[in-house]
């Protein structure tokens, strides 16, 4: 490990030979690329084009599939649960994506800012390793943990909130259609809010502190450093936690298996799980890979508007 | 010292590979390669599936099974432990493939054994049950299971052998029965008046967990109450059209409706799993579930702090239940014959005879060599079932993927959002649209 940190002696003068290298070099890189070539062909482009046949078929996963042209995506866009997985991707977007990252924005500085310089950074460190606990959870053992503390009879909240009397709020959480969809939504943010907090903070030691000091001297409080230093310097890490999360959201699957299954009655069906049900325990293979298509297509789009996006600002502000 | 030390690691390091690479060639290669030279001086390798766990009533039993096996056979069973989600969503795949078992427990029904055995993936038994006499040991609503035509059960060739039964009853706390000075009851109505007592006394009498199966079993054995063989036979086999919106299903929905309001079945149950019922009816909270006999080994074990028994559904002579999961010998099996005479080992009484020990349902067991009075019970109780004809299946059976539409109908019956015509009309839609997709 030691010898990484010193450069190798006479790294600097080998200039001779190099012109030579880089040319022969052009059609060795080529040959780096072939690993992540081979993968990318082998996981990536052959099943999403198995995808798209699949999703043009009828097909129960065994034998012949037959060919029915566009019919799944046609019936897809008639399909009420369809469109409300899509409904609840918005809701998980909310919940995964816009909420934590303002509460991550906020802890972030608050922790680096605030915590970090009144008291031991140690503090500081072992707040942020537990507002990413969630994060490193595996999401089963975190859906069962939150399923045992929302079970209506039995469940953690509901006996502290009927031993404090106030039986009228112990709710039947995880069951009711109009409490399903929020208390998912709640578990995600408690899952999710660790991610952005470690990023930022991260993004927050890059940031100059003569800045701060300077903001300071002029007289600029808390709020107004904020607002004026800290979001526009870590704007290139909200855009990465903004994109990540919301691929996450969109894909989300784990969670709503655990918690949920779905139900009730589909409130808290999600399109990733949706896709899922129709492939395996439907057997109806065609109609969950239109399904995995779509999703596969809004996932592209967003991502590329986000890009997009985040070039444009880059190039505004010269970055 | 430092670089003998040194070495020794390096060598080490060199060393474990090869041990971990020898390793797995052994489990895996090695295994065979034993199996062949084997096969050629005895009696060859099975490769053998099944999901049940090691200290259920069938893992104990068929563990002996396997060892009589051996012992009879000189052959070698190699044996994997799998899971019953991993056979559930694998199994079309594994099975076109040459790398699946010689013979395999798998799910009994339409959607998993009919799917297989119409794509040509089973092997055809007939003849075989014919010769080895399993055709006369399993009672004729057990065969349903058994056979399937182009994918749907009832009749046809034999594509799978059970082993086991199981069926839904009534579990009670024979302790809270008698707090309250409640007998048995042997009519609905007598059930309806046993469980207004402990309404009456802010007792939810009826344990239940709409997230899963319960909801629906419970449905469909107030269905079955007012239905017919004739009526099991259109549901479950498609020998005639169904109409949700008149009885039997009909009275199955009002009535689950009825029972939601009048307080036997709790309205925040809506997200409650099987795992959290069975758990409550074992802490002593809840007077009855209506459920399988899969509970009953583990009803037996973990249940101490009072006294419990069953009673089949009152008034019913139908009741859900079937065929335990059959074993089934893929087209592709390279030692066919190994597994037909594992299969008939299965089906001798000693081993049938320690199934039903240990709280499973045996098929082919001499009565006086199950001993233990407590699977004595249960065993009285499905054969009471059997002697009926009684066998109804299940009410997710017929169409692929109806356990997600019933357990999302009945959630919302739970919940109240919606009425029992509403709920009909969305599980009949979604009956019909299955049954057209299938073909």
């Amino acid at each position: 490990m030691a010898t990484v940190t010193e450069p190798p002696a006479g790294a600097t003068i080998v200039p001779a030979p190099r012109r030579a290298r880089v040319r022969s070099g052009r059609r060795v890189y080529w040959l780096y690329l072939i690993p992540g070539a081979v993968l990318f062909l082998g996981v990536i482009v052959v099943p999403f084009f198995m995808n798209l046949y699949y999703s043009m078929t009828r097909w129960a996963g065994i034998g012949d599939p037959k060919w029915i042209g566009f019919d799944n995506y046609t019936r897809l866009f008639t399909d009420e649960t369809f469109w409300l997985s899509f409904r609840n991707s918005v809701a998980m977007i909310v919940a995964m994506v816009i909420v934590p990252t303002l509460i991550g924005l906020l802890l972030a500085a608050v922790l680096f800012d605030y915590l970090g310089k009144r008291f031991d950074g140690r503090v500081a460190s072992v707040l942020r390793a537990t507002y990413y606990l969630p994060q490193i959870l595996p999401v089963a053992v975190a859906g069962i943990l939150w399923g045992w503390v929302l079970n209506p009879q039995t469940g953690a909240l509901n006996v502290i909130l009927r031993s404090l009397g106030l039986e009228s709020w112990a709710l039947n959480w995880l069951g009711d259609t109009s409490t399903a969809l929020p208390t998912v939504m709640l578990v995600m943010i408690w899952v999710q809010v660790g991610y952005p907090v470690v990023i930022f903070m991260a993004a927050l030691q890059r940031v100059d502190p003569e800045l701060y000091e300077a903001a300071e001297l002029d007289g600029a409080g808390w709020f107004r450093r904020f607002r004026a230093i800290t979001l526009p310097q870590i704007k290139p890490e909200t855009f990465v936690v903004a994109l990540t999360c919301t691929i996450a959201a969109l894909k989300v699957f784990g969670p709503i298996y655990v918690l949920t299954k779905g139900g009730p009655e589909n409130s808290t069906n999600v399109p990733s799980y949706f896709a899922y049900q129709n492939f395996f325990p439907k057997s109806q293979v065609g109609y969950g890979a239109a399904i995995a298509m779509v999703l596969t297509v809004i996932v592209v789009i967003v991502s590329i508007v986000f890009i997009r996006v985040q070039a444009a600002s880059e190039r505004r502000e010269g970055i | 010292m430092g670089t003998r030390k040194h070495g020794r690691l390096v060598a080490g390091l060199l060393v474990v590979p090869l041990v971990l690479a020898a390793c797995s060639g052994g489990t895996d290669k090695g295994a065979t390669d034993g199996g062949a030279t084997a096969g050629a001086t005895q009696g060859g390798t099975l490769k053998l599936w099944h999901y049940e766990g090691a200290d259920s009533a069938m893992g104990i039993a068929w563990a002996e099974a396997i060892k009589v096996f051996e012992e009879e056979t000189g052959a070698t069973v190699e044996f994997e432990q799998k899971a019953f989600e991993q056979i559930q969503q694998t199994a079309g795949m594994v099975l076109s493939s040459d790398e699946g078992p010689d013979i395999m427990e798998y799910n009994k029904g339409n959607a998993t054994a009919g799917l297989l055995s119409s794509q040509g993936l089973l092997t055809d038994l007939t003849d075989v049950a014919q010769e080895r006499g399993w055709t006369d040991m399993l009672p004729e609503s057990i065969q349903t299971t058994a056979r399937y035509e182009n994918g749907v059960m009832g009749s046809g060739p034999w594509y799978g052998v059970p082993n086991y039964g199981e069926f839904v009853t009534v579990y009670y706390n024979k302790d809270m029965f008698a707090e309250y000075g409640i007998e048995v009851p042997t009519t609905l109505a007598e059930m309806e008046a046993a469980m207004d007592t402990f309404v009456a006394a802010g007792i939810v009498p009826l344990g239940m967990a709409g997230a899963e199966y319960p909801a629906g079993q419970l449905f469909y054995e107030l269905a079955l109450s007012k239905a017919d063989r004739d009526f099991v036979s259109a549901y479950q086999t498609y020998t005639d059209t169904v109409d949700f919106q008149a009885d039997p299903l009909k009275y199955g929905a009002e009535t689950f409706d009825a029972w939601v309001k009048a307080g036997y079945v709790a309205q925040d149950s809506a997200s409650i799993k099987a795992e959290d019922m069975g758990v409550a009816f074992i802490n002593g909270t809840t007077p009855m579930i209506v459920s399988g006999s899969w509970w009953y080994g583990r009803f037996v074990s973990e249940i101490s702090g009072f006294d419990w028994g069953i009673f089949n559904f009152p008034g019913n002579t139908l009741n859900a239940g079937s065929s335990g999961n059959i074993w089934v010998v893929p087209e592709n099996s390279a030692n066919k014959e190994l597994a037909y005479e594992f299969i008939d080992i299965t089906m001798r009484p000693e081993i049938q005879a320690l199934l039903g020990n240990n709280g499973g349902l045996p098929l082919a067991a001499n009565p006086a060599d199950v001993t233990d009075p407590k699977s004595q019970e249960l065993i009285t109780a499905f054969n009471e079932v059997l002697d009926n004809d009684g066998l109804a299946f299940y009410p997710d059976w017929p169409v692929p993927g109806y356990y997600d539409v019933l357990v999302a109908a009945f959630q919302s019956l739970i919940n109240q959002s919606k009425t029992p015509q509403e709920v009909l009309t969305e599980i009949g839609t979604a009956y019909d649209d299955g049954v057209a997709n299938m073909g």
